[in-house]
């Protein structure tokens, strides 16, 4: 079974926020107003953040995208009553809508502040998701397919793609990719199976020096971060 | 000592008067919830920084007074201690209404609250790896096991009031060391993060539940005219003030651990930053400073002043309550080595929004609602004594104006009746 993971090249990403707006894109998230943005209340699966180290002659500011870090060991799913939040056997960690109470525990247990609260009913269009369930043994719990307010929500790897590429035989993270991975103009990220050696992502990892981030969390992100 | 219990009338005009305005709030309340239903969660204050608004406050201070005023009713039922005999009962109605008022605080706090009971589907449908999960065993055990306790107090048998009042006070400890585990093993907030949590919690719950019995027994007397037995009032005060000293022991703890270690930041702002003021009047000052200032002094040992002390305990853990889930939940975590800069390395800020200040209201409304029901169908005040008719009917000429009270035939089958099912529906 693969384990799929994610490698952001720090060196080469310039902060421009097109992963997040292809992510808000793919996954048809809501788009929030400047009141909803400044209370924190619109939904953002991915965020990219700027970190600044030093005073102004040596300042220093690193960007740092961040989507669901996808960790093999969860702190949400840990905490969730309902299981809604679960891990696939591929390593994705997923949320069943349809379980979902919207307690925000997850949103509590999070390290990386990854997840997201729809605030109110979206105008959008259904939550764009393949339908019917085509790989059960390998996803488990087919996730309800619309939102609706009051629920947690989070980055799901575009397992949609995933999931419609392992059906018509295509290559992972050559051939497709998730939408944020497409959409980087500095090729800054690359997507595949840590577990295949021969898998961009872990040739990746092999050569040049990587972290993950708060690591003294024992969350094991699968999301890991090539440092410049 | 021999002491027979009565239920109030409810047929004077102040009953009537109270239960009517308690109701329309609880109106108001409804029409708050359902329009948040409706409407989606951006009527209230909390965001994607501080998860957690008004009705989880009102969920673990409710859980705290309930814990606490059952703990205390054990007092009499297990421990023997026969002079806290008139409050048992009410202590027992107490923590019923309390418990209730919690579950429905959180019930109302999800965002699919249809989907409560979920909850509920222990080791089935539930991940029995989570704090709520667990809690919810607590929570539900704790709603029946008191329930039945107040059955077993009314009919008096006083073999099982002993026993269940033994599993009642390890439940009722449990119940509220599971909700300080639900924030004191969040490793990922730092200010939460601590495991004198759950005992924090338990003392915090028996210090405001003690304080509630002494507000609610020197209100109820007052209100049905009857004699308040000073001795009572003081040794409940005098327990009040071991509990505070034990709160602010661990208080001080708490704080000093995270302030001790290198990764102070959180803490640090919680006690310095926009907040802190909370922190410093409301709930040090509140729980411990005022009430020890009144308690310690022998010139105010008086049945107003310790009321006051009292009802400054019960306000103050309210605010402790507020202080942890909103302000301390609002500090910016650390993704990344330095500071992180715009709205993602921003201190969260929270809203008080009509809506939900609404919906809390009308919580605090139902459960007093509640209270009421059950002095009006249960048995749950001590009997008058023979000298204080004679002092009512002397002070009052016209005997109709009095609060009447049945002492002679119980009003039939209302004994052991949870008072839940006397909500107006």
């Amino acid at each position: 079974m693969a384990r799929w993971g994610m490698v952001i090249d720090l060196d080469k990403c310039t902060g421009c926020q097109e992963c997040t707006i292809a992510c808000k894109e793919e996954n048809n998230i809501p788009h929030g107003s400047p009141e909803e943005q400044r209370r924190r209340q619109d939904p953002y699966w991915h965020k990219v953040i700027a970190a600044s180290e030093g005073e102004y002659p040596t300042a220093h500011i690193e960007m740092v995208p961040m989507p669901c870090m996808h960790c093999d060991n969860p702190a949400c799913q840990m905490v969730c009553p309902c299981k809604a939040t679960y891990r696939r056997n591929d390593g994705i960690v997923m949320q069943n809508f349809r379980r979902c109470i919207g307690c925000k525990y997850c949103m509590v247990a999070c390290p990386y502040g990854a997840r997201a609260y729809n605030y109110k009913e979206q105008e959008d269009l259904p939550y764009d998701r393949i339908d019917p369930p085509l790989r059960r043994d390998l996803i488990g719990n087919w996730p309800f397919p619309h939102r609706a307010h009051g629920m947690v929500e989070k980055c799901t790897f575009c397992f949609h793609r995933i999931e419609k590429a392992l059906m018509e035989g295509q290559q992972i993270g050559t051939e497709v990719v998730p939408a944020c991975v497409e959409a980087c103009p500095a090729h800054a990220r690359t997507f595949g199976d840590l577990d295949d050696p021969d898998s961009e992502v872990a040739k990746l990892l092999s050569n040049r020096t990587s972290i993950t981030l708060r690591e003294a969390m024992g969350t094991k992100p699968k999301v890991h971060y090539l440092t410049k | 000592m021999e002491l027979n219990f009565v239920s109030v009338e409810g047929n004077s005009k102040n009953y009537k008067i109270a239960v009517g305005v308690l109701g329309g709030l609880l109106l108001l309340g409804l029409i708050c919830f359902g329009t948040s239903y409706a409407k989606g969660h951006y009527l209230f204050g909390s965001s994607n920084q501080i998860p957690w608004g008004m009705p989880i406050v009102l969920a673990i201070y409710f859980i705290g007074l309930s814990a606490g005023s059952l703990i205390l009713s054990t007092l009499v039922y297990v421990f023997g201690q026969e002079k806290y005999k008139p409050i048992g009962r009410m202590a027992v109605l107490l923590a019923i209404a309390l418990i209730f008022g919690a579950l429905i605080a959180i019930a109302v706090d999800l965002g699919r609250p249809e989907n409560f009971w979920r909850l509920f589907m222990f080791f089935y449908w539930n991940n029995m790896t989570s704090m709520f999960a667990i809690n919810g065993i607590l929570y539900g055990g704790y709603f029946v096991i008191s329930i039945a306790y107040l059955g077993i107090i009314l009919s008096g048998n006083k073999i099982w009031m002993k026993r269940w009042g033994c599993l009642a006070i390890g439940w009722a400890a449990l119940v509220h060391m599971g909700t300080g585990a639900i924030f004191g093993f969040m490793a990922a907030r730092e200010a939460w993060f601590t495991p004198i949590k759950p005992l924090e919690f338990l003392t915090a719950a028996v210090t405001s539940g003690v304080a509630l019995l002494i507000v609610v027994l020197i209100l109820t007397m007052k209100f049905t005219g009857r004699d308040l037995r000073k001795d009572m009032v003081t040794s409940l005060s005098r327990l009040l003030t071991i509990f505070i000293c034990i709160l602010a022991l661990l208080i001080f703890l708490d704080k000093m651990t995270h302030l001790y270690a290198p990764e102070r930041a959180a803490v640090l702002y919680s006690l310095t930053g926009h907040y802190a003021w909370i922190f410093w009047c409301l709930q040090i000052g509140l729980v411990v400073v005022l009430p020890l200032a009144i308690l310690f002094n022998k010139k105010l040992r008086t049945i107003k002043w310790i009321f006051i002390a009292s009802v400054s305990v019960v306000v103050g853990v309210f605010f402790e309550r507020f202080f942890l889930v909103i302000p301390q939940a609002g500090f910016p975590q650390q993704y990344y080595p330095g500071h992180i800069e715009g709205v993602y390395g921003a201190v969260g800020q929270f809203a008080i929004m009509p809506v939900e200040m609404g919906m809390s209201l009308g919580i605090f409304t139902m459960v007093g609602l509640l209270f009421l029901l059950g002095l009006k169908f249960l048995k749950a005040l001590p009997e008058k004594t023979a000298e204080e008719l004679a002092a009512a009917a002397a002070k009052l000429a016209p005997p109709k104006t009095e609060e009447a009270v049945k002492t002679d035939i119980p009003p039939a089958g209302t004994a052991g009746t949870p008072p839940v099912e006397n909500k107006p529906s």
